[in-house]
């Protein structure tokens, strides 16, 4: 989840091609993407389009690091495997299709800010969700913020330990709820803010 | 827990329409119901609990997969109708952020409401019953995730035909591109040998969800107890205590 901020940064501050595309185009092209996973069932077809995509993720230049994060939905597919009775085809054709879609979307996110992916959204979805978008994105940061304060404090009661399971469940759930109570005053605090900037149910964006 | 953690292009696509459209309905009567000053004032609470479902969802404990939800407490303290709404912006995030299954959204918010909307009716039955917050929230939580579990066994089950479809027809769709493969004598008989294992899924499914259903029961329990602690009024418990 830290490295949400990361990803955020490269694409505020990432000054490539692919940056510098319109998001409206870049999120058309997520959409051919996915048309592309869901309609493929060979596994030619499927490399092409992952070969494709891995090319404009080196090409943009988009640091390795933020690579492995479209590795990470494979965990999940590992699960459903089980379903084929491990038939080799079906699983490569899931394991592409899993890795097609992470690559497309960590690409889109890596060269386009997230308020930016809102505002176009915010042209076909209601305000209100588009907000409730706005806010969670926010929040994100203010409870990435809380939750680095909150680690130090877990760590000197004794944080994770596997030799002392019940101890540590108590000190992550406690934190969990630190986390809570604090994101909940900070809530109230943005809200009132909110008020006084004249919020009424719609954010606006003034992109680049 | 109870995501369905599966990739684009792997369910029907009458499944995951339906889901959608499902999903965009509930929320829209949910927006057209509830009361807008009432919607403003809580947005801010709405986004910080999604906020926190998604660092929740984002602590996983490889190789299992395992994350806390945090869809009951946040059920609790939320509402039922919020939660709906909170849960599809988790998914909407989650999926931008690299989970994947952005074409399940729809599917993954009905499965994962089911959790938040259960347990906050749950939670305040049998508070109503026993009083005790602990135990309260534990069985709360475990059944709500129960239910959502066997939901998402329920939406990949429906799926079987296009699982057999995806296993036999190799090759066929839309594009078809002929460069590796190369169908022989033999491949008749390789796909009457092939079959769905959805009992073999559910086997690996349920024992794994038992764990994580405790777990997310303890957690939750505890966290709601901190909470209780230090902000019994989050909880509304005090008009059904009287």
């Amino acid at each position: 989840m830290i490295q949400l901020s990361y990803l955020d940064y490269i694409a505020v501050e990432g000054k490539r091609f692919l940056h510098r595309f319109s998001p409206t185009l870049k999120i058309i092209g997520m959409v051919l993407v996915l048309l592309g996973i869901v309609t493929l069932r060979s596994l030619p077809g499927l490399l092409l389009l992952y070969g494709t995509l891995v090319a404009l993720f080196f090409i943009t230049r988009i640091p390795i690091k933020i690579f492995s994060l479209t590795f990470y939905p494979l965990i999940f597919a590992v699960l459903f495997i089980f379903i084929s009775g491990f038939q080799i085809h079906f699983l490569l054709l899931i394991f592409l299709k899993v890795l097609c879609g992470s690559t497309g979307v960590v690409l889109l996110l890596a060269t386009t800010p997230y308020p930016m992916i809102f505002s176009v959204l915010g042209r076909i979805l209601p305000d209100s969700f588009v907000t409730a978008l706005f806010l969670t994105y926010r929040s994100v940061f203010i409870l990435l913020n809380i939750l680095e304060e909150t680690q130090h404090a877990l760590y000197l009661r004794g944080g994770f330990q596997w030799r002392h399971p019940w101890r540590s469940l108590i000190n992550i759930s406690n934190a969990f709820g630190h986390l809570m109570i604090k994101g909940i005053d900070a809530s109230e605090k943005m809200y009132e803010s909110m008020l006084l900037r004249g919020f009424k149910n719609k954010i606006f964006y003034r992109g680049k | 827990m109870s995501h369905i953690h599966l990739p684009d292009g792997v369910l029907p696509v009458w499944l995951w329409v339906p889901g959608f459209i499902a999903a965009m309905l509930v929320a829209a009567v949910l927006f057209r119901f509830t009361k807008k000053e009432a919607l403003s004032r809580r947005f801010p609470l709405l986004g910080m609990m999604a906020a926190a479902m998604v660092l929740g969802a984002s602590v996983e404990v490889v190789p299992i997969a395992y994350h806390v939800n945090l869809t009951v407490i946040s059920g609790i303290l939320l509402g039922p109708s919020l939660i709906f709404l909170a849960t599809f912006v988790v998914n909407v995030i989650l999926a931008l952020f690299g989970h994947g299954g952005i074409t399940v959204i729809g599917l993954n918010t009905l499965i994962l409401s089911i959790e938040g909307v259960f347990g906050y009716f749950l939670f305040h039955l049998f508070w109503q019953v026993s009083k005790r917050l602990i135990l309260t929230t534990f069985i709360a939580t475990f059944l709500a995730l129960v239910f959502s579990t066997f939901a998402m066994i329920g939406v990949v089950s429906l799926g079987t035909s296009h699982y057999e479809e995806l296993i036999h027809h190799e090759g066929e769709g839309i594009f078809e591109f002929h460069l590796l493969k190369d169908k022989g004598p033999h491949h008749e008989e390789e796909t009457k040998k092939t079959e769905i294992h959805l009992g073999r899924f559910i086997a690996i499914v349920l024992p794994l969800g038992f764990i994580g259903w405790i777990l997310e029961g303890v957690i939750t329990a505890l966290i709601t107890r901190y909470i209780h602690r230090l902000r019994p009024d989050l909880l509304h418990l005090e008009k059904e205590s009287q």
